[in-house]
């Protein structure tokens, strides 16, 4: 999904169409660009950056027509080349499009014969060379000319030097007209303009329309037709996080279905040719990343260690980036979901120079990680725009588990267990969305408090250590994440009815040893938290709050219990009044070390 | 008319245990919420600024639909806290219309053609169908194309005219939806008034699941249209036959045979030598084991159903594992469900998150609740609330 603007009207186009762009974002954000037309010429700016930052990059331009395009990468890795506008060999028509051409191939060999010059490695660069091809003289006749040869969907704005008019056209792509005063706007959906214009015009299949700065006409199959104007009453940010109240609810509430669209990536392939993923074996892997993605890492250890018996190492990339040694036979994983992460990317290159076999778990298609790494697992996560990672988290662990699943050295009936449990997996996570009213009622009550500490062992550990790294990032909680073991070496110290204790407690083999645990934390007087099975009566019975959870194989609890844990962070957050997805002195993407 | 609002607030009490945790306007037919018909139809007439009135559970519609854009369609969401009624359903979405709109249930079945032409039409109208059974709807009351009155599931019909719960309407409305709960109510108020308000009628299909088995006979009516498809693996020595659509990522293994119309979700796994007959709609990510046979029935998203079963005229909602040599065979059950006499043969109607041991036998038209677990070689029958053990 991309998404794209169009500007013409008597106003500077450039911070117009990169103010609309920002609110595109939720759309794709691996790179984006502007072209503005200036006098007889284009000037086109365009990065492998947010819009944030290439707004830094461009110069105030005095045009007035412009287009431009915010990216999530299909065809081709982001990159500067790759990022829109595309133009043609003249660089005198650009075009900026959403969606995906199905016959670019061919059409590509055929321009390249004709004599046209493609840089990219994108479907889109076929469209410039096509209107270019067709054109003399008349814009509008040549992209409907153009657009006779393409197959596959799109929604297109295209601005040419001689022209001032744009030209839009949409075939299975979103793209509406917003109508100001001398002024017109083109975009990929109403949001994006809501600030300068609240009358709008639904484009329909297969319309293509001329856009100058005080007319608007439509035509379809050639024809003239009359595309009514709708006037806008709601506000921008309904649309885009789709009802809620921030993106980082709308991503934990898509977790349930993007764990089925992780299986349906994966189910085939998988299951037909499941040990092509990491080669033949997992013994010696180590696992590397940075922040949430490295929680993931360790859940990753506790699952490929029980399941096939070999010793696994997870670390921090920024940390074996220093101190880290390889032996030749290791085989990494390196895990992160924007595939841009420096100190992950630094991890990977040393790795690569030590001979070592490089798998990539990444969200973004064609990012840094993908290339550098011998093989890639994609999660099917889908832009996530919320500062706080949690629907990418729970991605990395589903692939985590398939990746597993086909090396486990278990008998039949657990593995039968284990295939039947990870498919109940979004059902189970749906019943905790359901009933989130008793953890909204534990999150108002640790929002009273200025620190918190999260136990548990196992492989519930690092969700202990992810649950307080939510709850710490976006609700300004002091959040520790503890192994329930450690406490008594030190934090004992802190304990008190002033410093709750968040206890993560399925009954797997670790449970006695956590009601004991529980027991030292009452005797010190803090309040307790719990996290338990349903029907868990012992634990129940000690805690001062219950989150009572659905019951799922051992291994699986962690997916279960860090969707909880991210709701009690975030109506935490909520309670306090927090900036929920863009928290203070935090960055989605790290790319600095 | 360029708006409509779409009432999808609403829990559909007589469908449990299939409304407990979802919305009524989100029970899935050939692997779509009902809901999203009722928005490809308004589509399909080019009224594509559509206000969704959600209540019970409206993230579930959040998640689904989004900002309407897959669709086609501009969604505004307007929340209805308690679900008191249509009328007042309708009254939270005040702020959000235009001068005339359209007024739809998201939990009745129609298709583009229900409604052309209504899109047209002057407002203050409603539109009526004809029906076989109008005892259990909304019967509306003529004289010439006006309506006299509309009068809820009377004793005696007088007319088999009855109201499909879809209106047009100017802002003149939120003057009567203040004083009552439900639409019809406020329609006779207006009508007492001195308002006109003409009934127009439809011939393309209108169809309200009220009892759990309805899903059935709604089921039935979508795979009629559905356009085959493969996005999946077909496995040597499968045979389809009929309109079979089969999702991405879905494997069907070897000697399956599969008749349609039926409709296959994502990423599921079926065989080999699994029978699917005809009006079956299958979920994502389910599996069907060997030597199972499933007909006539509607299988939820994540079920997994063991080797050796039979399966008909049934509904098994998302996340139930099921054993194998689960026995779920249909016959004419005559029992009377709210006083009202079941006309079709049915299997099993079973609630979400159920865990049925091997060789579980249901009797015809058993309805288990959610979360039941049953162990294995149990008979079950009768109705069995929630999280019900059978040991």
């Amino acid at each position: 999904m991309c998404g794209i603007i169009g500007y013409i009207g008597e106003k500077r186009a450039g911070p117009i169409l990169l103010d609309c762009l920002t609110r595109l974002e939720y759309r794709g954000y691996d790179s984006c660009g502007i072209a503005v037309k200036t006098d007889g010429s284009l000037e086109i700016y365009k990065d492998a950056v947010r819009v944030r930052e290439l707004s830094r990059q461009v110069p105030l331009s005095e045009g007035t027509i412009g287009v431009g395009h915010t990216r999530w990468a299909t065809h081709g890795a982001p990159s500067k080349t790759n990022a829109h506008p595309h133009c043609d060999c003249s660089g005198k028509i650009a075009v900026v499009h959403n969606g995906v051409i199905t016959n670019y191939q061919p059409l590509r060999e055929r321009l390249a014969r004709e004599g046209h010059n493609l840089v990219s490695q994108t479907d889109t660069e076929v469209i410039p060379h096509l209107i270019e091809k067709y054109y003399n003289g008349d814009l509008e006749k040549a992209v409907a000319k153009a657009l006779g040869d393409i197959e596959g969907s799109y929604a297109i704005i295209v601005i040419a030097a001689g022209e001032a008019r744009l030209i839009a056209a949409r075939r299975d792509s979103p793209l509406i007209i917003g109508l100001g005063d001398r002024e017109n706007f083109i975009a990929s959906d109403v949001p994006a303009v809501l600030d300068y214009a609240n009358r709008v015009v639904y484009l329909e299949e297969g319309d293509l329309a001329v856009v100058t700065a005080d007319s608007v006409r439509v035509k379809e199959g050639g024809r003239p037709v009359k595309r009514e104007e709708n006037k806008i009453l709601w506000t921008v940010a309904d649309a885009q996080k789709a009802g809620y109240e921030h993106f980082m609810l709308k991503e934990i509430h898509e977790q349930p279905r993007v764990i089925r669209d992780t299986f349906a990536e994966y189910v085939p392939g998988a299951e037909a040719n499941g040990n092509s993923i990491a080669g033949d074996s997992l013994e010696d892997l180590l696992l590397l990343s940075c922040g949430t993605s490295y929680h993931a890492a360790l859940v990753g250890k506790y699952i490929i260690e029980e399941l096939t018996g070999s010793p696994v190492r997870a670390e921090l990339a920024s940390e074996f980036n220093y101190a880290g040694r390889v032996s030749m036979r290791n085989r990494a994983i390196v895990i992160s979901q924007s595939g841009e992460t420096a100190d992950t990317l630094k991890a990977m290159k040393k790795l690569k120079d030590e001979g070592c076999q490089v798998t990539a778990i990444t969200n973004v298609v064609g990012s840094t990680a993908s290339r550098l790494a011998d093989r890639v697992i994609y999660t099917r996560a889908g832009p996530e725009i919320s500062v706080a990672a949690t629907k990418s988290f729970t991605a990395q662990l589903i692939a985590l588990y398939r990746l597993a699943l086909p090396y486990a050295r278990v008998d039949l009936r657990r593995m039968e267990k284990l295939t039947v449990g990870l498919r109940q997996l979004p059902g189970k996570v749906q019943q905790v969305l359901d009933n989130k009213a008793a953890i909204i009622e534990c999150a108002v009550r640790l929002a009273a408090y200025e620190n918190v500490f999260y136990i548990s062992r196992g492989i519930n550990y690092p969700i202990a250590l992810e649950g307080a790294l939510k709850m710490k990032e976006i609700s300004y909680i002091h959040a520790e994440g503890y192994a329930a073991g450690e406490l008594k070496h030190g934090p004992f110290a802190l304990l008190g009815a002033d410093r709750p204790v968040v206890a993560i407690a399925p009954r797997d083999g670790t449970y006695d040893a956590m009601v004991t645990s529980i027991k030292e934390v009452k005797a010190r007087q803090s309040p307790l938290l719990a996290l338990v099975e349903e029907g868990d009566e012992v634990i129940s019975e000690l805690a001062d709050m219950v989150i009572p959870l659905p019951v799922v194989e051992p291994l699986f609890s962690p997916v279960i219990n860090s969707v909880a844990l991210q709701l009690l962070a975030y109506y935490a957050a909520s309670k306090r009044g927090c900036p929920i997805d863009f928290p203070r002195n935090l960055a989605k993407s790290v790319t600095v070390e | 008319m360029k708006q409509a609002v779409i009432l999808a607030a609403g829990e559909g009490q007589r469908l449990r245990p299939f409304t407990v945790n979802r919305p009524k306007a989100m029970l899935s037919l050939a692997d779509k919420p009902i809901l999203q018909y009722v928005i490809e139809a308004l589509a399909g007439n080019g009224i594509r600024n559509i206000v969704l009135v959600v209540g019970y559970r409206k993230e579930q519609v959040y998640d689904y639909f989004g900002s309407g854009e897959k669709l086609g369609v501009e969604l505004t969401y307007v929340t209805q806290q308690n679900q008191l009624g249509t009328a007042h359903a309708l009254a939270q979405a005040k702020g959000a219309t235009d001068d005339e709109f359209l007024v739809l249930a998201g939990d009745n079945l129609i298709e583009t053609g229900t409604i052309a032409g209504f899109a047209s039409v002057k407002p203050g109208a409603v539109l009526v169908k004809k029906v076989a059974n109008p005892l259990r709807y909304g019967v509306v009351i003529l004289d010439g194309k006006r309506v006299r009155a509309i009068i809820e599931k009377p004793r005696e019909a007088g007319s088999n005219v009855v109201n499909t719960g879809i209106y047009a309407f100017s802002r003149e409305i939120f003057d009567f939806t203040a004083s009552v709960l439900d639409i019809p109510d406020a329609i006779n108020n207006m009508i007492a008034a001195g308002h006109t308000i003409n009934a127009v009628e439809t011939e393309g299909p209108w169809l309200d699941a009220i009892y759990p088995w309805d899903i059935l006979s709604l089921n039935d009516a979508v795979l009629q249209k559905v356009q085959g498809s493969s996005g999946g693996v077909i496995e040597a020595g499968v045979s389809l036959t009929g309109t079979v659509a089969i999702g991405k990522g879905t494997v069907i293994k070897s000697h399956s045979y599969i008749a349609g119309p039926v409709v296959i979700g994502e990423g599921c796994t079926i065989g080999p030598h699994a029978c699917i007959l005809p009006a079956t709609s299958i979920g994502d990510n389910v599996v069907i084991a060997p030597f199972t046979e499933i007909e006539n029935s509607v299988i939820g998203n994540d079920v997994n159903i063991g080797p050796g079963g039979l399966i008909q005229d049934s509904v098994i909602d998302q996340g139930c594992v099921i054993k194998g040599h689960f026995n779920a065979c249909s016959d004419h059950n005559p029992n009377l469900a709210n006083g009202e006499a079941r006309e079709t043969s049915i299997g099993v109607i079973l609630g979400e998150g159920c865990r049925l041991g091997n060789n579980v036998v249901a009797q015809p038209g058993v309805i288990v609740g959610n979360y039941c677990q049953v162990q294995a070689f149990k008979l079950i029958s009768g109705t069995l609330p929630d999280r019900s053990l059978v040991f």
